[in-house]
């Protein structure tokens, strides 16, 4: 039986161009052992039908990070990309899969490991003039912390230049109502990590961040970082917004060559702060 | 020297194994009355899961506490942590399944463990479409039977864990496998398969309760020729899935056993078997001493939303519309709850319980009127419920004396995929896939119905949808649990919550309760954990 997808498939690749020039040569040689230049089409696309709404079309990123990466921070080796597309990363927005079965999810790695031979995205603007504004006019640090520094009510930013595309860090500044960091686990499935809460108890109004809810209580941290826990039925209103961020639009308040700046700098933010001797 | 045995010592060997049968086929028939002991996977063959004690009950049930906790064994098998066990209780010892497959004896009272066995089960063993779980063991006189994620039955000594015989169900390298808890009648013990996602035929099978020989085996999708088979095409029926893996009821005074059958296959693309696809997504009646299929009724002719009808069977009697009747009610997957009538199998009603946007109505006959643009596509499409269902395999509860159908809801929609599928044995064959909304676009609920009518009386919101199932107890409770981990216990008539625990894990069991020392007690697995409740 022919598959109805396959004919799409070549489409899209001939269309798209998006796989390495190597893949539709005779020459092809796969970036993981064993794989054919049409195991990578097929990768490609359940990629688009699994991966891309986080990672983009053409694996450049969005809501999870590009993967035009040669080396993944999570996949060290190809087994550990087979372990990642298989059962997620706890404690980010990556999910298991499991509805490609495991010749399906060695396909999706091949294509995932094609990207790593395109060029990665340049920066927009000059990071240090960006570390500036970040640490100045910015007043970042108030909310995120970056290698160490800064107070933790906001998304941690020591590895954001890993995990976030230019394109998402400058809609992030200009626009932070347009998308959320998002958690993946097995018991929630995809959950906003930063979804805005506003509760009114006996003791006075509270806006803040969710940390965890459940059934019968909601914990926040509001702006200065503190955590109140709450009794559901004890409020007398409470409100999930959202369609709002607690992060400030800094359209309005920094220039165009400042958000470039400030997005070349966040990109430049790729791991923890070194150990001190 | 090997052991010099007399003839003498011989016969009171014999007399001593008499001695210890604990559970015969009498005391399984009046399980539902009994309240100290939990004999079977449902509580009595009825399956109203509902425990007849009050000691428990909505005046006290705050200073509810735990009394004992254990903490399961630690397993080999990768990614075999998820728990759905329901405990048995008989004479004070309590038996459980644990990863993989395993059993295990503790002392009702205290929580100490007496034995533990664990099948060998291999590294590779295949699980296409679900987790590697276990629900429960079945007892029958003094023997345990449980069946394994590789295919096989065994039977085991209730007093030491050793076993009796074993019997190979089926081949896992296929697909086929079990996670369900067998179901023991008068000298059998009945078993049914997972593996549709797979593309496996299903079927359910018999087996002497002694001998571990195979009585019957009925296919549910039939053959060419056989009755229903002008509902497939071609060698479509070969692949049909049907897959029958959670534990159906029995009806004593009609003699009919009830099970239930899951999706056909592949799940989401039904242009490669065209029909109704019987007995896919089916309840079936069938003759214990022979499998012959008295009647069926079909929930989702030909699904292509993989709406398993794998929810438990409940048996209610009552008065329905001036007529007085014995029934099967079943909240099923697709978010109607039904009533069919158990002696004919005739459709009674059917009401939604849970947001639904594939059908208009479920007509006269019990067939749903479908809506338009509901079926999986290859751009996608968004279908409420999702896959999951608007509820699974956790069990719902019956309180025969109020007659209020209580079940756990899940809230979720799916945008459902079609793909092509070839069948190659042992390798998913599925046609498709689904991306579930979820996170705060999805939610749970424990429904009261009116058991006669379908009527939603209260609704409990829960933070997301569950994965575990209700009890209710003649104290006016209803026991459930959460994702989040909590156990807790709802007013029967308003609903609300009277207590609750946090387990500190992911509940995905369901509770169940006993008695001992002439104390009630309560219990549910959280993680790893079982905790054992009671007033004192």
């Amino acid at each position: 039986m022919r598959s109805i997808l396959s004919a799409a498939v070549v489409a899209l690749v001939v269309l798209s161009g998006a796989l390495p020039a190597s893949a539709a040569d005779q020459a092809f040689v796969s970036p993981i052992p064993g794989l054919t230049a049409q195991d990578l089409a097929a990768g490609q696309q359940l990629f688009r039908l699994h991966c891309a709404r986080c990672h983009g079309m053409l694996g450049e990123g969005g809501e999870g990070p590009s993967l035009k990466r040669a080396r993944l921070q999570h996949a060290a080796d190809d087994e550990a990309l087979f372990d990642v597309i298989t059962n997620g990363i706890a404690g980010t927005g990556m999910p298991a899969t499991w509805s490609p079965n495991d010749a399906e999810r060695w396909q999706i790695a091949g294509y995932v490991r094609s990207l790593g031979a395109l060029p990665p995205e340049p920066m927009p603007g000059d990071p240090e003039r960006g570390r500036l504004v970040y640490e100045t006019r910015g007043g970042c640090g108030s909310c995120h912390i970056a290698a160490g520094a800064g107070r933790g009510v906001g998304p941690e930013l020591t590895e954001v230049g890993l995990r976030r595309n230019a394109g998402y860090l400058r809609r992030a500044l200009v626009n932070p109502d347009a998308d959320y960091p998002m958690l993946s686990s097995q018991i929630t499935g995809r959950i906003n990590a930063f979804l805005t809460v506003r509760v009114v108890s006996a003791d006075g109004e509270f806006e803040g961040l969710r940390v965890s809810e459940d059934e019968f209580s909601i914990q926040m941290r509001d702006l200065s970082g503190v955590i109140h826990s709450f009794d559901k039925r004890s409020l007398l209103s409470f409100d999930k917004a959202f369609d709002h961020s607690l992060m400030p639009g800094y359209d309005a308040t920094l220039s165009e060559t400042d958000v470039n700046d400030v997005v070349s700098y966040l990109m430049t933010l790729r791991g923890a702060p070194q150990e001190a001797p | 020297m090997k052991n010099p045995v007399t003839p003498l010592l011989l016969i009171a060997l014999l007399i001593a194994s008499t001695a210890s049968a604990r559970v015969p086929y009498t005391r399984l028939l009046a399980d539902e009355a009994n309240g100290d002991d939990w004999l079977s996977y449902s509580g009595g063959y009825r399956s109203e899961r509902f425990s007849p004690l009050t000691q428990i009950n909505r005046a006290n049930v705050a200073a509810l506490k735990v009394i004992w906790a254990y903490q399961m064994q630690p397993t080999d098998l990768p990614g075999a942590g998820l728990q759905e066990t329901t405990p048995l209780v008989a004479d004070g010892i309590m038996y459980l399944t644990e990863s993989a497959s395993s059993v295990t004896a503790l002392d009702a009272r205290t929580g100490r463990l007496l034995w533990h066995w664990a099948p060998d089960i291999d590294q590779a063993v295949l699980h296409i479409g679900f987790p590697k779980v276990n629900r429960g063991v079945a007892i029958l006189d003094d023997t345990l039977y449980v069946a394994t994620l590789d295919a096989r039955l065994f039977a085991l000594d209730a007093g030491t864990g050793a076993v009796r015989w074993s019997a190979a169900v089926a081949d896992n390298s296929v697909g086929f496998s079990l996670t369900l808890a067998p179901l023991a009648l008068d000298g059998r013990i009945i078993v049914g398969v997972s593996g549709a996602e797979a593309g496996v035929r299903g079927f359910i099978d018999a087996y002497d309760a002694k001998t571990g020989a195979r009585q019957w085996r009925t296919y549910t999708v039939p053959a060419p020729g056989e009755p229903g088979s002008e509902t497939w095409q071609g060698d479509s029926w070969q692949t049909g899935g049907g897959s029958t893996w959670l534990t159906g009821s029995y009806d004593p005074e009609l003699d009919l056993l009830y099970w239930t059958t899951g999706n056909p296959a592949p799940d989401w693309n039904g242009d490669l078997r065209p029909g109704d696809n019987l007995f896919t997504c089916s309840l079936l009646a069938l003759d214990p001493a022979t499998g012959a299929m008295r009647w069926h009724f079909q929930y989702t002719p030909h699904d292509t939303h993989d709406w398993d009808a794998n929810q438990i069977p409940v048996l209610v009697d009552g008065e329905v519309n001036g007529r007085q009747r014995r029934m099967v009610a079943l909240a099923n997957r697709n978010a109607f709850y039904y009533l069919v009538d158990r002696e004919s199998g005739e459709f009674v009603l059917a009401a939604p319980y849970s947001r639904q946007t594939w059908a208009a109505a479920i007509d006269a006959s019990g067939r749903p009127v479908l809506l338009p643009g509901n079926e999986p596509s290859e751009e996608g499409t968004l279908v409420w419920p999702s896959l999951q269902g608007a509820t699974n395999w956790f069990s719902p509860s019956y309180n025969p004396q109020s007659q209020q159908f209580f079940v756990a809801n899940r809230r979720m929609g799916s945008v459902y995929y079609k793909a092509d599928a070839e069948y190659e044995p042992g390798k998913p064959f599925m046609g498709g896939g689904e991306q579930a909304l979820s996170g705060d676009d999805a939610a749970g609920a424990v429904l009261a119905l009116d058991g006669l009518t379908g009527r939603i009386q209260w609704q409990f919101p829960l933070q997301s949808p569950p994965w575990s199932g209700v009890m209710a107890t003649a104290g006016d409770l209803v026991f459930g649990s959460t994702n989040e981990g909590y156990f807790f216990a709802l007013d029967r008539v308003t609903g609300d919550p009277l207590w609750r625990f946090n387990t500190g894990d992911h509940i995905r069991t369901n509770p169940m309760g006993f008695a001992v020392d002439g104390r009630q007690r309560v219990a549910i697995t959280g993680g790893r954990t079982l905790f054992v409740f009671g007033l004192e």
